[in-house]
């Protein structure tokens, strides 16, 4: 096997510009994991299906599986361990744990995610608007009830920005 | 407040692992690293059915990076599987389904093992396929299997040809009872193979060293299955061989065991490295498990005033290239075919056939959902034929407290009854929806359902620490149920400390207490026992040495809330734990551990109310009970049905954390409605055709209502902890059947027999195409 | 594999002829995909993301929007520059996957992909668009139905890029529905039927009817367009469009559903769509 060639990347993720040498292939999603060892973003999928994977870049929720990393060096990258010390997303990770909202967990980082997205875009989203923000988004533990439940929750008492 | 009454079990506590979840921070096994850790890729069989010429894996072992390569040879020639010893782990001789690992590689990256396992060479001859049930019971039928005879059986299964195992259960006069049904109903219900799309992938790390000593991080379902069949299909003692298991994304009865487990042993014994093998979703879907699927002949009779006198069900269970759980899966189903109802003639013959296709096995609610769906269609099958109400013919038939199941199993406490009237309660109090659009037809269906929660063995250690915390340890794996959290509320409250004041040890051979795994809706009910056995031996040994302490009797001696014991009647006269535990270890008494285990031993057929014959296990569990109801809108031009709302009711004895009882049943349900509408592996020429996520539909948020309404019935259960009895897997089972009958409902009794109910199926249904009507 | 970030067109379309087989990466929201799933192994990705004149939706004098290639689907479904026949692409691209996939998949990338089960093709089909290309002989026009040639095969040529989306304004009166059959939602169609309809004093003056996930290619016939124009909409007119549509599907068995379902929905589907289209002031 010849060696692939490696491109230097300065990507900014989190609000810090880390170096990366990668192969023009690397997703965003594995650069994040295996050279960055930022593991809350999850491959359930890697065909941007399942949104496990879901990060923002640019303040959009994206598929981390679908980016490929050599491009985004103009980006600005959030994961769930940059959100999570986000207002918005520190209260969304609350409002999931404490709605009972989170079984297995594995889909939880790209749910929060998502979550965040819409409440920064909007305070009081209603349920149709939470449901197609979160429709990209496969649990197969909670069947949704209680992560609608929780996102009212927080929909109800304003807590986007 | 020294008095304050604990109230933990019962209370919606939030999952002691939440935050760590939903802030990225828990770790699955593909967030694991070792130094030195290889990457293993595999190598699956192309073809359902070929013989194996060669294998030449000399140009993998040569790409620079590659540290081991194996296949077939390298494993033991001897056949393992627990009911059926016709397995090995990498293919050997011929392959018998596509996606059959063959060869398996590790490298310094993953990209170099992938490459590797692309120069595997290997030359096939294929072979006439078997790919349906109705090809593996053809007289000239290839034989998945040629030399059947030879292998191990647990039991005589009449093997023969294609048939794995063959199960009877009769009662009764079936034959002659027929002739005193009024009304008789017959249908043939097929059921397709579902994926269980856990949303993370089978994946282990094996580490050897180099001494031979394997330590294995799986995402399993117990630490302990995992580790008897890594023993048995390596040819190791145990004693080489520790398991242990990170946060599980999911499980759902298709991670209790995988080839994966002993391929990456393997692999690190001979590279003497950590490797990381995780599946590809492909991977996982193409090697791993399915539901079986399942063609149902059923017949059920009636007297004109609605008794229900006989019920015959023929079983035949498409098993897949191997065993497994076959045989578990199909005896299962057969006992729960006939229904919570008294019915006193009933005969059942299950079959489950080899085909060369993916292995079915255990897959949450094991069986039950093909059998309730065709048992509960039929039900309403035979109220519309008689004229009844389908839930007025449900109620005068339903098993009543003391009633006997088929087997002649004692149901003492039998709430189906109790479970339909809640249910009905609830669906009559739900406010009208607005009409329907045109074009769309609405209707409500009702399913009962039962199951059992127990089997096999289990334990768990109670540990006080030095400073009056104690350490809850059992084998059971938190699958994303909520079983850590549960069982460390039982042991909370029986030893009166706040939930902070209990961890919960992550399962590992090593340490952990025994358990056979987390299946059967088991966990809190029998583990939820040894803990509250281990807690309350915990307790006899804190009061043995206070009373040392405090030169008091044991009887005069008393329990305080948040960790203490005092003299009763004397307020200031206590100790704390820290103080007992403190004195334990540094003092007189030595480390005070508590320990208990079990096995679930209820009693065993009894063959004067029954004929039951090679069924695959002796004990099973005590019975729950549930009552469903779906209201659906069909779309009468495409057939496509959408679920409006939903009602799921559950006698779950008592409901140790309400919040997760409730997860439970909406998660099932889900899971339920994608098996009824949408889900279904398809093969084409013994090809999967769907193997991704983009193609197998799961349902997402959008296609499933924000109204499935779990209702809660606490009937203790006098052997269960705190009374709790399981709620894993029920809500799984009535979904397809209710849903079924709410389309006869709004179609004049027009239904699909099949599932998925695509639009395709349902429109066939509802309006028959011209010559079929 | 190499990957270009080329600055403009010219620089773009010389990359993809230095090539064998180089691809352009747009969104990446399919390609990327397809590269994870091993079924694509190009030896250059060409990405078009720094190409500043491919992004964005403009308005014309004439009520024309050119739609740049690199456009996100979210932007065309949130976009308040369409007009009455025009709005039928945000309406297909707010049914497209779900957000994240439209926040970065683009219309370039969709109908460069050409599935005929996806939602813009049928949609621009029946919106009477056409498809601006560059390459190595300069740019062309062509329009949208000639854009796709068969099962995820367009008139690209080697080195050619899709540049732009041209909507025209549409007739006056114009209405417009989409309908996406889906086993689930977000998921590519089962079928899929996308109407304009001009309606004056209850005569139908004009119809474009288009059919996805009904044969290689969106079907769109003129046929069909005829049987409705010229006379109020009516169960009659509707019958005979979709007898002409019938004729040319050509629907294949996959595991989304038969073809043979496929045939049997459609004119319920057109009918449905074309009467929703009709009753939309």
């Amino acid at each position: 096997m010849t060696q692939p060639e490696r491109l230097p990347v300065a990507l900014m993720v989190n609000g810090e510009t880390q170096e990366v040498l990668i192969e023009a292939e690397a997703t965003l999603l594995s650069v994040l994991r295996e050279h960055l060892q930022l593991t809350g973003s999850k491959r359930g999928c890697n065909q941007g299906v399942c949104g496990a994977c879901t990060v923002l870049i640019d303040g959009r929720a994206g598929r981390s599986c679908l980016a490929l990393a050599a491009t985004l060096a103009e980006a600005e990258i959030t994961t769930i361990e940059g959100i999570r010390d986000d207002p918005v997303g520190a209260r969304v990770i609350a409002a999931l744990v404490e709605g009972a909202a989170v079984q297995c967990g594995f889909c939880t980082p790209g749910m929060v995610i998502a979550l965040t997205e819409l409440l920064r875009a909007k305070d009081r989203p209603d349920l149709a608007e939470i449901r197609d923000a979160l429709s990209g988004n496969l649990c197969r533990c909670t069947g949704y009830q209680k992560i609608v439940a929780a996102a009212l929750t927080l929909a109800s008492n304003g807590h986007g920005e | 407040m020294a008095n304050e009454i604990m109230k933990i079990v019962g209370a919606s506590l939030p999952r002691l692992e939440g935050m760590d979840k939903a802030s990225g921070s828990a770790v699955y096994v593909e967030d694991l690293y070792r130094p030195g850790m290889l990457h293993g890729a595999l190598l699956l069989s192309p073809h359902p059915h070929a013989r194996i010429v060669s294998c030449d894996t000399s140009r993998a072992a040569a790409l620079p990076g590659v540290r081991a390569v194996v296949c077939g040879s390298d494993f033991p020639e001897r056949r393992v599987g627990v009911f059926v010893k016709d397995e090995v782990i990498l293919a050997q001789g011929k392959v018998r389904y596509a996606g059959e690992p063959v060869a398996a590689v590790a490298a310094r990256s993953l990209a170099i093992a992938r490459a590797a396992a692309a120069l595997i060479v290997v030359e096939y001859e294929p072979l006439p396929a078997v790919l349906s049930i109705d090809q593996a019971l053809a007289a000239n039928a290839p034989l998945v299997h040629e030399n059947l005879e030879r292998y191990v059986f647990r039991m005589p299964a009449r093997a023969r040809r294609n048939i794995i195992w063959e199960v009877d259960l009769a009662q009764g006069d079936v034959d002659a009872a027929w002739a005193q049904c009024d009304a008789i109903v017959e249908g043939i219900y097929e059921t397709q193979a579902q994926y269980h799309a856990y949303l993370e992938t089978n994946g282990v790390l094996a580490e050897a060293d180099q001494s031979g000593n394997l330590t294995v991080w799986a995402s399993c379902q117990s630490v302990h299955h995992v580790q008897t069949r890594i023993a048995e299909e390596l040819g190791l003692p145990m004693s080489k061989i520790r398991v242990a298991v990170p946060r599980v994304g999911g499980a759902f009865g298709g991670k209790h065991a995988s080839n994966l487990h002993s391929i990456a042993a393997a692999l690190a014994l001979k590279a003497k490295a950590p490797v990381k093998l995780v599946l590809t979703r492909t991977e996982d879907f193409e090697m791993q498990r399915s539901r079986h699927p399942v063609r149902i002949h059923l017949r059920t009779g009636a007297r004109s005033d609605g008794t229900i006198l006989a019920r015959e069900a023929r079983l035949l269970f498409d098993g897949g290239a191997y065993a497994d759980e076959s045989p578990a899966v199909m005896s299962f189903a057969s006992l729960m075919v006939r229904g919570c109802y008294r019915i006193p003639h009933v005969r059942v013959h299950g079959t489950a056939v080899y085909t060369n296709k993916l292995r079915a096995g255990s897959f949450r609610a094991f069986g039950n959902p093909q059998a309730t769906f065709a048992g509960e269609s039929q039900i309403d099958e035979l109220a519309l034929k008689l004229g009844i109400d389908p839930v007025a013919l449900r109620r005068k038939n339903l098993m009543q407290d003391g009633d006997y199941w088929i087997g002649g199993h004692r149901v003492a406490v039998c709430s189906a009854g109790r479970c339909l009237d809640r249910l009905i309660e609830s669906v009559r109090a739900a406010p009208p929806l607005p009409p329907p659009r045109r074009e769309r037809r609405r209707g409500i269906g009702y399913s009962m359902l039962a199951s059992i929660c127990g089997l096999m063995g289990t334990s768990a250690s109670v540990h006080l620490r030095g400073d009056g915390t104690v350490a809850l340890s059992t084998g059971v794996v938190d699958i994303g149920q909520g079983s850590d959290t549960t069982l460390a509320q039982i042991c909370a409250e029986l030893l009166g400390l706040p939930i902070e004041s209990v961890s919960y040890g992550a399962p590992d051979t090593a340490v952990s207490p025994y358990n056979w795994k987390t299946a059967a809706s088991r966990s809190t009910y029998m583990t939820g026992r040894a803990v509250a056995g281990g807690s309350n031996h915990l307790k006899e040994q804190i009061l043995r040495h206070a009373a040392d302490m405090l030169e008091s009797a044991e009887a005069d001696l008393e329990f305080r809330s948040g960790g203490r014991v005092g003299v009763v009647g004397v307020p200031g006269r206590e100790l704390s734990f820290a103080q007992i535990a403190q004195h334990s270890l540094y003092v007189a008494g030595g480390p005070i551990i508590g320990v208990s285990g079990l096995v679930f031993d209820g009693p065993p057929f009894d063959p004067k109310r029954a004929t039951v014959e090679r069924f695959a296990f002796d004990n099973l569990g005590v019975y729950i009970f549930g009552a469903q109801a779906v209201e659906v809108e069909v779309d009468e031009a495409t057939g496509q049905v959408a679920v409006l709302r939903a009602w799921s009711a559950h006698d779950v004895g008592r409901a140790i954390n309400p919040a997760s009882v409730e997860g439970q049943i909406q998660g099932a349900f889900v899971q339920g409605l994608g098996y009824a509408l949408t889900e279904e592996m398809v093969w084409n020429d013994g090809r999967l055709i769907n193997p991704s996520l983009a193609e197998y539909a799961v349902p997402g948020i959008e296609d499933v209502p924000f109204g499935v309404h779990p209702i809660i019935l606490e009937e203790p259960e006098p052997t269960g902890p705190f009374g709790a009895k399981g709620v894993g897997e029920p809500a799984l089972s009535g979904v397809a059947a209710a849903i079924a009958n709410a389309i006869a409902q709004a179609f004049n009794g027009a239904r699909p027999r099949r599932l998925p109910m695509t639009p395709e199926r349902v429109l066939d249904a509802i309006e028959p195409p011209a010559g079929q009507a | 594999m190499k990957l270009h970030l080329p600055e403009s067109l010219d620089e773009a379309v010389a990359l993809l002829q230095t090539y064998e087989e180089a691809r352009c990466l747009a969104g990446g929201q399919t390609l990327v995909a397809m590269l994870n799933a091993n079924l694509l192994f190009p030896d250059a990705l060409i990405g078009l993301k720094r190409i500043k004149s491919l992004d964005g939706i403009e308005r014309k004098a004439d009520g024309a929007v050119a739609i740049g290639a690199m456009t996100p689907h979210r932007a065309i479904a949130e976009s308040s520059q369409f007009g009455a026949a025009q709005a039928i692409l945000g309406e297909a691209a707010r049914g497209i996957a779900h957000p994240p996939i439209r926040n970065f998949g683009t219309i370039g990338g969709s109908i460069a992909h050409a599935d005929p089960a996806a939602d813009l093709p049928t949609a621009l089909a029946a919106a009477a668009a056409t498809v601006e290309i560059y390459g190595p002989k300069g740019a062309r026009t062509v329009p949208v139905e000639d854009f796709f040639v068969s099962y995820l095969t367009t008139v690209l040529e080697p080195g050619e890029i899709v540049t732009c989306i041209h909507v025209p304004r549409g007739p006056d009166a114009a209405r417009c529905a989409y309908y996406k059959l889906s086993r689930i939602a977000g998921d590519l169609a089962i079928l899929s039927v996308a109407v304009v309809v001009a309606i004056q004093d209850g005569i139908c003056t004009e119809a474009r009817i288009a059919l996805g996930g009904c044969g290689p290619t969106p079907i769109r016939l003129t046929a069909a367009d005829r049987a409705l124009v010229g006379e109020p909409i009516s169960d009659r007119s509707i019958a005979r469009a979709s007898e002409a549509l019938a004729a040319e599907c050509r629907p294949f068995d996959d595991f989304r559903a038969t073809a043979r379902y496929r045939l049997r929905v459609m004119p319920r589907i057109v009918r449905r769509t074309i009467l929703s289209a009709a009753g939309r002031a």
